[in-house]
């Protein structure tokens, strides 16, 4: 298992690599000047010789590998930088930024967990009756109907029904769990009901397989209760894809909620990552992507390892090997 | 001779000052008033737009920066916030002009602190004003040129700073106390600027207003500096909160979960606070003109009958109908320079520039104009429907709106324009290396002089010659102006600039911004100036209730 884990490290810290190059490459290939950027210098109004000695302090006239290699240096002792948007350090950026990012992936995915697995079971436990089909016609609304719509349209409920605004000042959890959790709530609703759906029908369809197998008949034919029949033995050996899919899903939620931070104003990591491309701050988008990246490689390591806690063949498996 | 001026709590006026500069009299000057009773105490609640880039305001050339400093600094002179036309002493009690006009010295107030303790002195003004015309290595100054006349700054003592121009200049009391020209901390700012690091993360200022918190994306907050030189602050704390959308700001200040906005451009968001009791809304123009600028390093824009066939072809009525709403670009001016200005064109004057007998009232005929148009570029050789691309800037209404209304209409007159929406960062790109045919640019100045507006958006060494013009007679023409200190005589200097630069050309002017701002009733003592970045101290401001 530790030698499992150390190569999965390994391929991680391979892709992580590969990742920062990419990245590295892609912002300075991007058309625009990090220095005009930086010192709002659009429309002519700061000279080229200064703009040359701005760049030249921040090792911009560098060549690309020597870039690369300095910034290489620093991430090796966990330096990402400094932003030249804000002039804070990119980790100390990121790390007032990322709860307000984490409480909505963890919010929206207890609302997509909480909602989405057991309609799910419901529907295929009642395939082809009308919960399945009211369920089935939900979650379609919900997979068609993208998280910013949905944020938008809450959004104007909100505002025409209750009078509610967009909260000016956006609690830490740590500071007042309550207030958080209840203005972070709404944008957590509008990207969860569209992962309750995808969840809802991987769910249903891994359900139908499973309430199919042998071990379901004979559970059936030994006179286990119904209730227990769908949820512990089928749900618990039906799991496995569905974690999968969770999975990605909070990996992928991390990078994703660009749109919904925007339209809520969340003061979270997608609209730090927003500015940071339109302002061309280098060292902030390579540091926020790196960490993206950290993330997926993580979130793909945790998932594998759950899959040796749920389906104990899968440690035979790899003991074997 | 020199000319003395004991500011102590009065006002200057700019052609008080014009007549100072040339030693023939004194001013008389008085205070502001404000008509009710002020009362003290509570928190204002604001939003201008998004978070401020960073704090360093003299490298800054935004207004987002500016606001969100001002209540922390402070300048040599002030303008005062009830008349745009008027200077108030700030961090100088007293100035004197020279009778030749080209020494200023200022005499600082005693026992001003900064919010650091530090008490201000000449060294922190010389360090200031240097670092604004001559900025230390890695840092940046993009109005060095609104002091480009100065040729020293020095401190005769601890509390006199003698300014040495190259040429008499009418319009340098009012250009040293820009709103951005703020006056740092030497202590403070010195050992930054060597590093390279600047005041970007650093307040240290003389102002009403101790920055208190910053947190980005989230809250700026300003408490009350009791050791404030000047008469205390009325609010004890400013909160302001980074909201970029407009309309979001408006539904906060509806919602009243803020005070105040005093940025708005778009027109829906002032219809919609308009049904809304409560709210006191406006716009003002400022120093913020949309251009029309051909590239005159390409060709066909070379040639002059083209240039005259664009101005030809645009209606400038129906600009500011169709881009105005969505920009705040509603105000046509007779000349170059501001709406209102007392240096304007008479209408008749105006309507003899071709194109511009569109603005509203001037009796323009828009067919005929298009039809010499079309003469034009055949003259001069274009084929029809020539290609042009328009690179523009996609965050801005001011850029986007304006070039997608100015390609349809130059399509009227056989031109094919596309436009090409850009971010900002790669339409400065485009932009700086010259690589457009034609844009239509917002300008935002620092000020509304002439010396501003001309200086900085109509001379070849100006910082937005995007087109590439040069022409020493137009230069030549703004220098004559700009050490002129008979009035009358510079009124006339003045008036041949504006007539000489529109037969040019080499921009041509569609319209002028106008801000819109919006505050509760109970907000007192703002006043809106025809200058966006005036009067954000907020010292003056008050609660009723």
């Amino acid at each position: 298992m530790i030698v499992y884990i150390a190569q999965r490290l390994l391929a991680g810290l391979g892709t992580l690599l590969g990742v920062s190059i990419i990245v590295f490459i892609l912002v300075r290939a991007l058309p625009g000047d990090a220095a005009v950027m930086m010192t709002g210098a659009g429309g002519g109004v700061v000279s080229e010789q200064e703009l040359q000695q701005v760049r030249a302090k921040l090792g911009l006239d560098q060549p690309w590998v020597i870039q690369f290699a300095d910034w290489s240096e620093r991430i090796a002792v966990l330096d990402l930088g400094t932003s030249l948007r804000t002039g804070n350090a990119v980790s100390a950026d990121i790390e007032r930024r990322l709860p307000y990012t984490m409480e909505i992936v963890v919010l929206s995915m207890v609302i997509a967990i909480g909602l989405g697995i057991p309609s799910g079971v419901f529907s295929a436990w009642f395939a082809g009756g009308a919960v399945d089909r009211v369920l089935q016609t939900v979650s379609m609304i919900g997979l068609a109907a993208p998280s910013f719509w949905i944020g938008l349209l809450l959004i104007l409920g909100l505002v025409v029904l209750f009078g509610w605004s967009a909260p000016l000042f956006w609690e830490p959890f740590w500071v007042s769990p309550l207030k958080s959790l209840s203005q972070l709530i709404w944008p957590s609703l509008s990207v969860g009901l569209r992962q309750t759906a995808l969840i809802s029908r991987m769910t249903r369809a891994i359900m139908l397989e499973v309430l199919d197998e042998d071990y379901i008949r004979t559970a059936r034919a030994k006179g286990v209760p119904e209730f227990g029949v769908v949820f512990r033995h089928g749900l618990k050996n039906g799991m496995l894809p569905v974690v999968t899919l969770i999975g990605f899903e909070i990996a992928a939620l991390f990078g994703g909620l660009i749109i919904t931070e925007t339209i809520f104003s969340v003061p979270g990591l997608g609209q730090y990552v927003v500015s940071s491309i339109l302002n061309r701050d280098y060292p902030a988008i390579q540091g926020v992507v790196l960490l993206l990246a950290g993330i997926v490689v993580v979130g793909n390591l945790s998932v594998d390892l759950l899959y040796g806690v749920l389906d104990p063949r899968t440690r035979r498996g790899r003991a074997v090997a | 001779m020199t000319q003395s001026f004991n500011a102590q709590g009065l006002g200057l006026n700019r052609r008080e000052l014009l007549i100072a500069a040339g030693g023939i009299a004194a001013a008389s000057l008085s205070g502001p008033a404000f008509a009710q009773a002020a009362k003290r105490g509570g928190t204002l609640r604001m939003s201008n737009g998004g978070d401020p880039p960073d704090f360093d305001v003299i490298q800054s050339a935004t207004y987002l920066t500016q606001m969100a400093c001002a209540p922390c600094y402070s300048t040599l002179l002030r303008i005062d916030p009830t008349d745009y036309s008027k200077l108030l002493p700030d961090l100088a009690s007293k100035f004197e002009v020279s009778s030749d006009g080209k020494t200023v010295t200022f005499t600082l107030r005693e026992g001003v602190q900064f919010h650091n303790g530090a008490i201000l002195t000449s060294d922190d003004v010389v360090y200031s004003l240097d670092r604004i015309r001559k900025p230390p290595t890695g840092l940046v100054s993009p109005r060095k040129g609104l002091l480009g006349n100065i040729v020293s700054v020095e401190a005769a003592d601890a509390k006199t700073v003698v300014v040495k121009l190259a040429q008499p200049q009418p319009d340098f009391p009012f250009l040293v106390s820009n709103p951005f020209n703020v006056i740092y901390c030497k202590a403070v700012a010195a050992p930054l600027d060597a590093s390279g690091q600047g005041m970007k993360r650093t307040v240290v200022g003389t102002g009403p207003f101790k920055l208190s918190q910053a947190i980005d994306g989230q809250l700026y907050e300003y408490v009350r500096f009791d050791k404030y030189f000047g008469e205390a602050p009325y609010l004890e704390k400013i909160q302001s909160f980074p909201i970029k959308d407009e309309i979001a700001r408006a539904v906060a200040l509806q919602g009243k979960n803020i005070d105040a906005c005093f940025f708005f451009a778009n027109e829906s968001v002032l219809t919609m606070l308009r049904k809304t009791p409560g709210i006191t809304q406006l716009r003002r123009p400022t120093p913020t003109f949309v251009n029309l600028i051909p590239n005159i390093r390409l060709k066909p824009f070379d040639d002059p009958r083209v240039r005259e066939a664009l101005s030809l072809a645009i209606d400038r009525d129906s600009f500011i109908k169709t881009v105005g709403p969505l920009s705040g670009a509603f105000f046509h001016s007779l000349g170059l320079l501001l709406p209102d200005s007392p240096h304007s064109l008479t209408a008749d004057e105006m309507k003899s520039f071709p194109g511009y007998d569109t603005i509203p009232g001037l009796g323009g005929n828009l067919a005929a104009n298009r039809e010499k148009a079309i003469a034009l570029l055949a003259q001069a050789g274009v084929p029809k429907d020539f290609k042009i691309v328009m690179p523009t800037r996609a965050d801005i209404p001011a850029f986007r709106d304006a070039s997608i209304n100015i390609a349809a209409q130059l399509k009227t007159v056989g031109l094919d324009v596309a436009v090409d929406v850009r971010d900002a960062g790669t339409f400065y790109e485009l932009e700086n290396h010259g690589q457009f045919q034609l844009i239509a640019h917002s300008v935002a100045v620092s000020g509304a002089l002439p010396d501003q507006i001309f200086g900085e958006g109509y001379t070849s060494f100006g910082g937005r010659n995007y087109g590439g013009w040069k022409d020493d007679s137009i230069d030549d023409l703004f220098r004559q102006q700009s050490r002129e200190i008979d009035p009358a005589k510079r009124n006339e200097l003045l008036r041949q600039f504006q007539l000489a630069f529109l037969k040019t050309n080499y921009q041509i002017n569609l319209a002028w911004v106008g801000y819109a701002a919006a505050y509760a009733n109970n907000v007192k003592g703002w006043n809106a100036l025809p200058d966006l970045y005036a009067n954000m101290q907020q010292d003056k401001v008050w609660l009723d209730g």
